[in-house]
């Protein structure tokens, strides 16, 4: 039996930087990123999302504070100048995938 | 269990996988974000154990969920050394194993209570568990290379043309084949100097003529039939200079060399003395069965060259 879910999990996998990044141009902390990621139709387990934001920030993509705004103290997350870069150059790259990808598939199923 | 001590030892456990440093921020961040979801969850009731319980399985295992914080780390041993890498390390576990148990039962009984057992028993808490020294020795080297590789920030040293060349593995370096038939030459001379030191140098100290003294049966029977195989190996080796490479012919005729080679020197080894003297006799025969050996050693290495070719599947 092929493992569609483990696939699906695969290539979910690989634009899951770009999901993120794209949803941090504004500050946001990461409970509030998962729901709005998962309202716009990209669920995110919380066990792969907030590892990957500190990732993310040791790695100079992103930016973090402490905020404490009508509730207990957050850590807030934003594009750094280098994550703002790197989101540009992935999204022409994705655009450009899913160019490729449609004309493969529309190809496959003609 | 309360849901909030829940994440909190939750948190502890995942926080105590990570770097000190961390851990605090870390575990601050953690505790109030799993604290949300919990609410999230939970909607517009109060959470409970089972809900709370339900939320941490779905985190994942403390230890898999401090990995995803940190960073990458670097390969001990990569996946494509794994096997050799166990091959190596449990076949000198085996072979330390099969020497020291062989000395161990071929040893003289030291007295009454030396039974096979008790044997056995001291065997494996001296050379039985100390033989892991080699796994360990392995990994540690690894562990060292690992960490110098990663601290040059590359995994290995390009990839370059010139690199790729060695692929090529039937190529021979001329220069050093023509040293490997230089060395061969010279070690025929010394031997054809040693069959005639009486001859060529009697002024030598008797006791080293004599150690030279070469059985007559010997010299007469066994002896000529190396003339012949030097003379096939030379043709051969010629061969492969001028040609630059190995072909499969010049392979196969390296394999049955070999087998002529160790054939002749078992039987030189086995069909009674070389040298009269038994001192000197016995030295060349040591000799004689290590070069055996390597015949044995370049036959396989050969034979496996031979073989690499990638065969055609079955259609």
């Amino acid at each position: 039996m092929v493992a569609i879910a483990k696939h699906e999990q695969d290539l979910r996998k690989g634009v899951l930087v770009l999901a993120v990044l794209s949803q941090l141009r504004e500050e946001q902390y990461g409970y509030s990123l998962r729901q709005a990621l998962a309202e716009r139709g990209m669920p995110i387990e919380e066990g792969t999302l907030y590892p990957l934001l500190r990732r993310l920030e040791s790695q100079g993509l992103l930016v973090s504070r402490w905020k404490a705004e009508n509730g207990p103290p957050r850590r807030y997350y934003a594009l750094s100048a280098s994550g703002a870069e790197l989101c540009r150059e992935l999204s022409a790259s994705w655009a450009s995938l899913t160019t490729v990808m449609s004309d493969l598939l529309e190809g496959g199923e003609r | 269990m309360k849901p909030e001590a829940l994440i909190e030892s939750y948190v502890a456990e995942v926080v105590r996988y990570l770097p000190r440093r961390l851990r605090d921020d870390v575990g601050f961040e953690l505790r109030s974000l799993l604290t949300e979801e919990l609410r999230g969850r939970a909607g517009d009731g109060e959470p409970d154990t089972a809900t709370t319980l339900a939320l941490l399985a779905d985190f994942g295992r403390p230890a898999e969920v401090a990995d995803r914080y940190r960073p990458a780390g670097f390969t001990i041993i990569r996946p494509a050394d794994a096997p050799r890498f166990a091959w190596i390390a449990l076949g000198g576990v085996a072979i330390q194993w099969v020497i020291t148990l062989i000395a161990t039962y071929t040893a003289p009984a030291t007295g009454a209570g030396d039974d096979w057992l008790s044997r056995l028993g001291t065997w494996w808490l001296s050379a039985g568990l100390g033989a892991f020294w080699w796994p360990g020795l392995l990994v540690s080297l690894s562990i060292v290379a690992a960490v110098i590789t990663a601290r040059r920030g590359t995994d290995a040293s390009e990839w370059t043309p010139r690199a790729a060349a060695g692929l090529d593995r039937d190529r021979i370096s001329r220069p050093l084949y023509v040293l490997a038939i230089a060395g061969a030459l010279v070690g025929i001379a010394a031997l054809v100097a040693a069959i005639n030191l009486a001859t060529w140098w009697p002024w030598l100290p008797q006791p080293v003529l004599d150690a030279f003294v070469i059985d007559e049966t010997f010299l007469t029977t066994r002896a000529p039939w190396a003339l012949v195989l030097w003379a096939a190996a030379f043709a051969s080796m010629i061969a492969v200079l001028i040609a630059g490479r190995w072909t499969r012919t010049t392979r196969l005729l390296s394999i049955v060399g070999n087998v002529l080679w160790i054939v002749l020197l078992v039987w030189w080894v086995a069909a009674g003395p070389i040298f009269v003297q038994p001192a000197a006799d016995s030295v060349t025969k040591g000799c004689l069965i290590l070069i055996a050996a390597i015949c044995v050693l370049d036959l396989v290495i050969t034979a496996r060259h031979l073989r690499r070719g990638i065969p055609e599947p079955a259609v």
